[in-house]
């Protein structure tokens, strides 16, 4: 494997020792460019107590390239597919190399807080949003409940 | 014999695609219908495709010219925004300045991003946007009077 950028090697560093509340990102032991992560819920959403599991790698060309994140976790949301695919712009024409890895997990916790279905990824859970926004969430809150559950 | 239909309908999707993409308008139908019909590999190719032209970097000459930041006056303590080395790590640090925003990188950072893209990493400001504000119009009006009148 290349060497690894001191910049990946500077945000790893303090991903660790200050990690931002509600969210976790350990790098595999085996590729320091792929991390584990996990994102809590945002209180108040419908995404509440739940605990989502996500994965990140980032890209040799990395920061010139946005870091790729998808979910693992099953989620029901207007911006991410079936496939954990997240709809996000500064994950694809509105990335800038002074973003980091932990201003892209504050932007996917901030998105499940505040869902845009006018701009869909699942186009049928954003129809769904639109048309029927409370049933909407309490679908999310259901698969919230059956797939991110918080482990004891 | 179903599957060449199914590609030429592809192809002729992907024709229409093209042509009725536009940046500025909502494309929500036009997804929707191509999720009925396209995987999304190859839905995303094309969004991407669609992206990848409107991303235009800067040319070698304007990353050239940018101007150097003067030895003395490097913020030896701060880091470049791109590789967060600090400036003053470097024996011998080359920092470009930005014209409009004034933000300051390593020159080897910043030369790579604008030779993709146009935009300041930190304020998304468009770098090469050329501005005219230190033209004298007043002069050039009057240039133009006198050529009328004489």
């Amino acid at each position: 494997m290349a060497s690894l950028p001191k910049r990946i090697i500077k945000e790893t560093e303090r991903l660790v020792s200050d990690p931002v509340p509600g969210i976790t990102a350990t790098p595999h032991e085996d590729n320091l460019r792929y991390f584990q992560v996990t994102i809590e819920g945002p209180a108040g959403s419908p995404y509440e107590n739940g605990i989502f599991d996500l994965e990140l790698y980032l890209p040799d060309e990395y920061p010139m390239e946005a870091p790729k994140v998808r979910f693992l976790t099953k989620i029901y949301h207007p911006n991410i597919d079936r496939l954990g695919r997240i709809c996000l712009d500064i994950l694809k024409t509105n990335w800038s190399p002074a973003l980091q890895i932990r201003t892209v997990l504050l932007s996917i916790q901030a998105l499940l807080a505040s869902p845009n279905p006018n701009d869909p990824l699942a186009n049928d859970v954003a129809e769904d949003w639109i048309k029927n926004e409370q049933g909407a969430k309490n679908k999310a809150r259901e698969w919230t409940e059956l797939y991110a559950h918080k482990k004891n | 014999m179903e599957s060449t239909d199914r590609r030429n309908m592809r192809t002729q999707f992907q024709a229409l695609f093209d042509t009725l993409r536009d940046p500025q308008s909502n494309s929500y139908l036009l997804e929707l219908f191509a999720s009925m019909i396209v995987s999304p590999e190859l839905q995303e190719e094309w969004l991407n495709g669609g992206d990848s032209n409107k991303v235009k970097g800067c040319s070698q000459e304007f990353i050239d010219s940018l101007p150097r930041v003067p030895r003395s006056e490097i913020p030896l303590k701060e880091s470049c925004p791109i590789c967060y080395e600090k400036f003053g790590d470097d024996e011998y640090p080359l920092v470009a300045e930005l014209p409009h925003c004034h933000h300051y990188f390593d020159v080897q950072c910043i030369s790579l991003w604008l030779s993709k893209h146009a935009t300041c990493p930190l304020c998304r400001d468009v770098v090469n946007q050329k501005t005219f504000d230190n033209i004298d119009l007043s002069k050039a009006e009057l240039e133009e009077d006198w050529g009328m009148y004489s």
